[in-house]
């Protein structure tokens, strides 16, 4: 049920997919190319790490198969079985709790894993690789020796010197502090430059997912929902589920009708032009949509309304939550669905925006985005959202 | 791994010492059969090891194999009954009379007199009834043949339910001699031959009980299937004048 | 001093040793590491000769050992000699009665070890056998060397199973403290005070070194 990312895609790929009914239940597929990092992001129990596992080798699903740079190392279907195990996938692993061997420095943890290179080319490169993390200095070291960070670099190292086909990252940066998160992450981000393999990253932080991935993979219960880039999704969900995982409000229901001017979305008492989509839509069938909060536009207070304005919607202010430089607004239509958006709190001052104000904004027509053959049943969610 | 195991003990089961013969004895001829052994040994340059014990015990080993090479009971009956059952091939010799004698340590209590030997034993029952705590000991009456004794002549005094509070069992009458010389005891019904052994005979104070009070402890051995040239010569050996003179100073009859 | 029976002691310590702690450190691995059904009754078995009396041990070996028996019959068939009064019998009952001294702590030891150690190692590329010598054995080492001193302490003090096993023949199934008992019913007070005080500088030893390991540092779980 989950769908691909681009149906071109190159046979060097990695390509999962996994279906069993239990005692995890998973029923999802993915790909990620070389040099491409995908996030699995999902709530916990979605089955990311059973997935990531998968690819390791240290869990077969009862059917499924994963591939990876032309090669079968997991096959599970009909009659068929077979599995590589860890060691002949030459995969990079990067623990949640790093799973450094406590008994050895930093500099033997490296080594241990450069069993493929000659034994007297691993000292120096191990200390290499500990150098591209920036530990050089730290090799004697003990993981009990080691902040969380120098320990997570050193995963990494570990994870990088064994020459992966793969590298797979379970939610390596959750047991830190956040400024120490964003150091690694700005250096994953940069030592991507310097490697080009599929890497696959466990997530729950969906912030974390939109500023390193270049695909997002959204799991739900062991589904693979939806598969796209950050804007993509974030954009374009498939599913009101989709959007409500990615923390994305303004999912409404409607129905496209046959007006005069053509069709259009009707929503509550009105019809909005929609940009792409509507001929694709069976009118009188009630649907889905959602609009990104980018596309809502507030109407300047005094400034004259000028000509045409797109979609515009009235409403009154039902919530303002300031959270330092933005602030969080909640606008309530007259049926009753609520508008969610964010505009600098300074903006808000300057239109002096108050809680009970009538006020007019406008929908975007090209970010309106349809979800057909979905019902929402977030429209109460919608309506008691803050409250 | 168990096939690992199998080998191994494999190994360890081949005879660990082709070398001295093992004698079973009771416990009454602890000090006694050391002595013999030891002159055995000057004598002849054969050694022998031993092992103390009740004479009950041992038949029930005898029976289960015990690779005992001559067996010193010290009554008949455990004999036979090897014998009729057939783990040997004969029914052995006797080699010694015991005698059962009330022992008690030097010194602290009323000797009793060799015209009422069990006056302890009835004193003790006194103080017990009124609350003092000494102990009378004898051996296991199941499987030690001085025990056995011991309860032929308290059951023909008429004292053995009477003392049945205050009686404590050793398991071989050696150990019934090492609870009756102890602080919690007035004394006890032990083997003669202990109470006179050099070792012993300063610590404790002996009274001989007649021996028409109880079955005669005619001692008997007996050689087994196993025993080897050293364990005949052994038997032979203690048959002789000069074993025969050192039981007699350890105060058995050899007549 | 009686040195046979010293000697006797020491060789069912080293054997018993020496047959434990390979089954200690399969099973204990296996026990901390897997499910199976089962497991429970197993481990339970394994820690019954803790709490069975001794004598309860000995009698059910003895009747086992004899050669009537399925066990005494097949050793006899096999390697004709027999179980009840032999040193071959009273290591067996060692054996036995030490499993759980032997098997515990070094399965507490594996409990310890984090299950995405062996993971990380054979993601690293480390074979099974390569992650179980160069990573699990460096961190379960103290849990051996505990239940290498707890079974040999444990089996230099046995008495009851082996006194009913192995009849306390000299040199062959006599051990230190049956001579003790020995000694003491022979009025011997000196060669069993002697080989007491022997046998509780062993002991307290072996508690030194075993309490000494749990109080060192341990790795830290980096």
């Amino acid at each position: 049920m989950g769908s691909l990312a681009s149906a071109g895609g190159h046979v060097d790929d990695l390509i999962v997919t996994a279906q069993q009914a239990g005692p995890i239940p998973l029923n999802a597929s993915f790909r990620c190319a070389p040099g491409e990092l995908l996030a699995l992001v999902g709530p916990s129990g979605s089955g990311k790490t059973t997935l990531l596992r998968t690819i390791a080798g240290l869990y077969q699903p009862q059917q499924g198969s994963v591939r990876c740079a032309g090669r079968e190392w997991f096959l599970a279907q009909s009659g068929q079985r077979h599995s590589l195990p860890p060691q002949a996938r030459q995969i990079g692993m990067v623990f949640q709790d790093y799973a450094l061997f406590p008994h050895l420095t930093a500099l033997q943890n490296v080594q241990l894993a450069m069993g493929h290179l000659p034994r007297a080319q691993r000292f120096e490169q191990a200390a290499q690789w500990l150098s591209k993390v920036r530990l050089q200095g730290l090799e004697a070291r003990y993981p009990s020796e080691l902040s969380g960070g120098q320990r997570q670099r050193v995963a990494l190292a570990r994870a990088l010197a064994r020459e992966p086909q793969a590298l797979l990252l379970d939610e390596p940066f959750s047991a830190v502090d956040q400024v120490t998160r964003r150091r690694l992450q700005r250096e994953l981000a940069l030592l991507r430059q310097q490697i080009s393999i599929p890497i696959i990253l466990v997530t729950h932080d969906l912030e974390e997912a939109t500023a390193l991935a270049d695909q997002i993979c959204v799991l739900h219960n062991g589904v693979s929902l939806q598969q796209g880039t950050p804007e993509a999704l974030f954009r374009k969900p498939t599913s009101p589920l989709v959007a409500r995982l990615l923390d994305r409000h303004n999912v409404f229901s409607g129905e496209v009708v046959e007006t005069d001017a053509g069709r259009r979305l009707q929503w509550g008492e009105w019809w909005l032009e929609v940009a792409e989509g509507l001929d694709r839509v069976e009118p009188g069938k009630p649907l889905a949509w959602y609009l990104p909060p980018s596309d809502i536009v507030l109407h300047r207070r005094g400034r004259p309304s000028q000509g045409e304005r797109e979609n515009p919607v009235a409403a009154t202010v039902s919530e303002m939550v300031v959270l330092g430089g933005m602030t969080s607004i909640s606008l309530r239509v007259s049926h009753g669905d609520m508008l969610r958006f964010d505009i600098a709190t300074h903006a808000a001052k300057r239109n002096q925006l108050s809680l009970g104000e009538r006020v007019h904004v406008s929908l975007l027509a090209e970010g309106i985005h349809l979800m057909p053959s979905q019902r929402t049943h977030t429209a109460s969610h919608n309506k008691r959202n803050l409250l | 791994m168990r096939a690992l195991l199998l080998l191994c003990g494999w190994l360890l089961s081949a005879p660990v010492m082709a070398g001295a013969p093992i004698v079973a004895a009771a416990s009454s001829l602890q000090f006694a059969l050391k002595e013999a052994a030891a002159q055995f040994t000057q004598q002849t340059g054969h050694t022998l090891r031993l092992n103390f014990g009740s004479s009950g015990n041992f038949r029930r080993q005898i029976a289960q194999g015990a690779p005992f090479e001559l067996f010193l009971s010290a009554d008949e009956g455990f004999v036979q009954a090897l014998y009729d059952e057939g783990y040997v091939d004969n029914a052995g010799v006797i080699y010694a009379r015991g005698r059962l004698a009330w022992v008690q340590p030097t010194g602290r209590y009323s000797v009793p007199s060799e015209q009422a030997p069990l006056a302890g034993v009835q004193e003790a029952i006194a103080a017990w009834g009124e609350g003092q705590r000494l102990r009378i000991a004898i051996a296991s009456p199941e499987h030690a043949p001085y025990g056995m004794a011991a309860r032929d002549v308290l059951q023909k005094a008429d004292l053995w339910e009477a003392s049945e509070p205050l009686r404590v069992q050793g398991e071989n009458v050696s150990q019934a001699m090492q609870f009756a010389l102890s602080d919690e005891a007035r004394g006890g019904l032990v083997a003669y031959s202990l109470a006179v052994a050099p070792a012993l005979a300063e610590r404790s104070e002996a009274v001989l009980m007649p021996e028409t009070w109880h079955t005669p402890l005619r001692q008997r051995m007996v050689l087994t299937p196993q025993a080897g040239e050293v364990a005949h010569a052994f038997y032979e050996w203690l048959q002789q004048a000069d074993a025969k003179a050192m039981f007699e100073t350890y105060g058995f009859s050899t007549d | 001093m009686d040195w046979s029976a010293f000697s006797v002691s020491l060789r069912l310590a080293a054997f018993t040793c020496l047959f434990l702690l390979p089954l200690g450190i399969w099973w204990g691995r296996v026990l901390a590491t897997t499910q199976f059904r089962g497991k429970g009754l197993c481990e339970a078995l394994i820690a019954l000769p803790l709490v069975l009396p001794p004598t309860v041990l000995g009698f059910y070996l003895l009747q086992q050992f004899g050669r009537d028996a399925p066990l005494g019959g097949t050793w006899a068939a096999l390697t004709g000699g027999g179980l009840n009064f032999t040193f071959s019998g009273i290591l067996l009952a060692s054996l036995i009665a030490n499993l759980p001294f032997a098997i515990q702590p070094i399965q507490r030891a594996f409990e310890h070890v984090p299950a995405n150690l062996r993971e990380a190692a054979w993601c690293s590329g480390l074979s099974p056998w390569q992650t179980l010598w160069r990573i699990e054995l460096p961190l379960v080492w103290q849990g051996i060397l505990s239940a290498a001193a707890l079974t040999f302490a444990h089996t230099l003090g046995e008495f009851g199973v082996i006194l009913l096993v192995g009849g306390a023949i000299d040199g062959e199934t006599r051990t230190l403290s049956i001579a003790i008992y020995d000694r003491v019913q022979a009025f011997d007070e000196q060669g069993a005070a002697s080989m007491s005080a022997l046998l509780l500088v062993i002991s307290l030893a072996t508690l030194g070194l075993v309490y000494g390991l749990a109080g060192k540092r341990r790795w830290s779980r980096g």
